[in-house]
């Protein structure tokens, strides 16, 4: 038959031709890859591996469940036709996508913390707990379904010792147990279990052959395509629209009050600088009213990633990396009657933040320092923020401002309880002297205590961090591994008050 | 059961092993057979026949040319296509036209049937396992576009697509074009 016939058939005459010429004995890869069984068998039983374990570390906590269920989802979609035991596990798988693939966008919200410390999170951690048992007894009932309906004798004891493995593993996270030995056990025991439902798969080749995969209207490439589109949309929504707190900005009124006025005046008198003046609420300015002194520390501070520039030193061409100082913080004190001072701490940055995200405020206060001997606190912490757009000043609350109890693992003393004022804000994109400050007020018990009072700020340099983690967050955990997405910024306002030769640091 | 152990039992003529293999392998003849007869009696009838011819040309059996269940597979296929031979009947595979071949082919037709095996092997041999897998179940397993959707996990829009695509290659293999 020349090569010019085969040109020339029509597309009836090629078939048959095809047919007709095909090799008596097929290939052993094409009768091992035409079976209605072993694909489905694998991905699923290769997605229950992988959804069962997890790994933290390279994000495999997040990618291998994810895989994990698709490859399940594909493995019983197409075995769900089979008997109810399999459309069992395909329902279950399917629920269980929704899940994790909810649990991969919620993660690139910055309220994944909140919703996982939440009640439902441990509703749906029990109800994933008995998914996987429920699909796990409807897997081994599905396998010896099939065995049964070729005529074999039926036993799973791979997929019933995976029951019993994953409720023993149930029973250690719920006794919280943290030793090596039983888990290095339980490791060795898991990968004995998927050995032997491997084998078992290859065992039931030969009943798989009775099985019939159920028709899809879609098919699997779409699927997973689908999915895996679904879930990216999902992430970049999260970050586009819940990476920042939702904040109030609205326009600074105008004050009037004729009393501020004056205040401010006196204020600017002693020494207050008038550009942070100009950003006290008039509740603020007057609760300054009578100060006697005024102390003010400044302090500048670079907080991006510096740049390149080239230098010529003898000769001889150098990079060096310049850090520019972009964030001003001023801490002042003013003195009142009956030895009350009222604290200051004001942050201004002197060119674009480059807002990412969140912003943290961390106070330490005089009298948080000094164990309650020096000083003693009146009344709460309060603040606002400031911001320029468009030749309007506009001004918010802080998204959150108060005292916060907290787990804090501290690298030389360990896991602490703590309590810490925080102020957690979100700065407006292309905003211009983006500012604020906090401030509270202290009376002094004993003569001969320093003012030293703390604000450590934690500024987002990063725009995708996955998990989200909020600046708040990050300076609760004392986290040191987010590779330079956050940066903290310490300033301090120390001074003796009691020294009558007490100059204000330049 | 390791199939060395079934062939053992089969070449040294013990029935165990005529039931062991009916119990172990009857549902990958039965897959095997049912693309090719719709009748469920004659799918039986063939299922015994596969058997009987197993159990006769076992000796024939040579593990350096293929697999058990190649083996099994080829000889479960032709037993299911003579029955059709044998009852006249047509094969109902879609797109394939339904000429049963000769069972007398003279000299010159086993000739260029031999040409064309080799210019098929060749050119399947350039495809893909996916693609080759795809081509053997139409044309050798005369699986519907249904079943090798379902089985795929693909819509049976998809399937025709991709075997358009795929005979459109073997035409230009096959025509020469690749070999210019």
């Amino acid at each position: 038959m020349s090569e010019r016939d085969w040109e020339l058939m029509k597309d009836a005459e090629l078939d048959l031709a095809l047919k007709n010429s095909i090799p008596e004995l097929p290939p052993d890869d094409i009768v091992m890859e035409v079976t209605p069984w072993r694909k489905a068998m694998n991905r699923s039983l290769a997605g229950l591996a992988l959804t069962t374990i997890t790994l933290n570390f390279l994000g495999l906590n997040y990618i291998l469940p994810a895989v994990g269920v698709i490859m399940m989802l594909l493995g019983f979609r197409a075995l769900r036709g089979e008997n109810g035991w399999f459309k069992g596990c395909w329902i279950i798988t399917s629920v269980r996508t929704v899940c994790i693939f909810a649990s991969l966008i919620l993660n690139a919200t910055i309220y994944q913390e909140t919703v996982y410390a939440s009640r439902l999170s441990d509703v749906f951690i029990a109800l994933n707990v008995a998914m996987v048992f429920l699909m796990l007894f409807l897997l081994w009932k599905g396998f010896r379904a099939v065995q049964i309906k070729a005529g074999l004798p039926a036993h799973a004891g791979g997929a019933a010792a995976m029951i019993v493995w994953y409720a023993l593993v149930c029973l250690l996270a719920a006794a919280q147990y943290t030793g090596w030995i039983i888990l290095i056990a339980l490791i060795f025991a898991y990968v004995l279990i998927i050995r032997s439902l491997l084998k078992l798969s290859r065992e039931l080749d030969e009943a798989g052959y009775a099985i019939c995969p159920a028709a899809v209207r879609v098919s699997d490439r779409t699927l997973v395509i689908a999915l895996l589109a679904a879930v990216a949309a999902g992430i970049v929504c999260g970050r586009l629209f819940f990476n920042s707190y939702p904040m109030q900005w609205q326009p600074v009124e105008i004050s009037g009050d004729a009393g501020t006025a004056e205040i401010k005046a006196e204020l600017s008198g002693l020494g207050f600088p008038g550009d942070i003046l100009n950003d006290l609420t008039d509740e603020d300015i007057k609760a300054c009213e009578g100060a006697s002194r005024v102390f003010v520390e400044t302090n500048f501070y670079s907080a991006d990633e510096g740049r390149v520039v080239e230098r010529v030193k003898d000769g001889v061409i150098y990079n060096e990396t310049v850090y520019d100082d972009n964030l001003r913080i001023t801490g002042v004190a003013v003195e009142l009657d009956g030895g009350r001072w009222k604290i200051f701490h004001h942050f201004r940055w002197l060119n674009d933040p480059g807002a990412c995200g969140t912003e943290s405020l961390q106070l330490w206060p005089a009298y948080h320092l000094q164990r309650q001997e020096g000083w003693s606190a009146v009344g709460d912490v309060s603040g606002r923020l400031l911001c320029e757009t468009d030749g309007r000043t506009l001004t918010a609350p802080y998204y959150s401002l108060g005292s916060e109890t907290y787990d804090y693992d501290s690298v030389f003393w360990g896991t602490e309880t703590v309590t810490d004022v925080f102020a957690a804000f979100s700065l407006p994109r292309g905003g211009e002297s983006c500012r604020g400050y906090v401030t509270y007020d202290m009376v002094k018990l004993q003569d001969g205590w320093m003012i030293n009072s703390w604000i450590n700020y934690t500024h987002q340099r990063s725009w995708f961090l996955y998990p989200a983690v909020t600046a708040d967050e990050y300076r609760k955990s004392g986290s040191w591994d987010l590779d330079g997405s956050f940066i903290l910024i310490q300033d301090a306002l120390q001074f003796f008050p009691d020294d009558e030769d007490a100059e204000m640091p330049e | 059961m390791h199939e060395s152990e079934l062939i053992g039992l089969i070449k040294r003529r013990d029935e165990k092993g005529a039931a062991l293999l009916l119990r172990h392998y009857a549902p990958l003849m039965r897959y095997i057979i049912a693309p090719i007869l719709q009748n469920e009696q004659d799918r039986e009838e063939c299922v015994s026949e596969a058997a009987m011819r197993v159990w006769d040309k076992i000796e024939q059996f040579d593990p350096s040319r293929g697999s058990w269940n190649a083996w099994l597979t080829a000889l479960t296929r032709n037993a299911a296509l003579d029955k059709v031979r044998k009852n006249k009947c047509v094969v109902p595979s879609e797109d394939v036209p339904n000429e049963a071949p000769s069972s007398e082919p003279t000299p010159e037709e086993l000739i260029v049937k031999k040409e064309r095996e080799d210019a098929v092997r060749e050119a399947l041999g350039r495809l893909p396992v996916q693609d080759r897998a795809l081509f053997y179940r139409k044309y050798y397993y005369l699986q519907s576009t249904a079943q090798i959707a379902s089985e795929l996990g693909m819509t049976e829009r998809a399937v025709e697509g991709r075997l358009y695509r795929l005979k459109k290659r073997l035409r230009k293999t096959l025509g020469g074009e690749e070999h210019e």
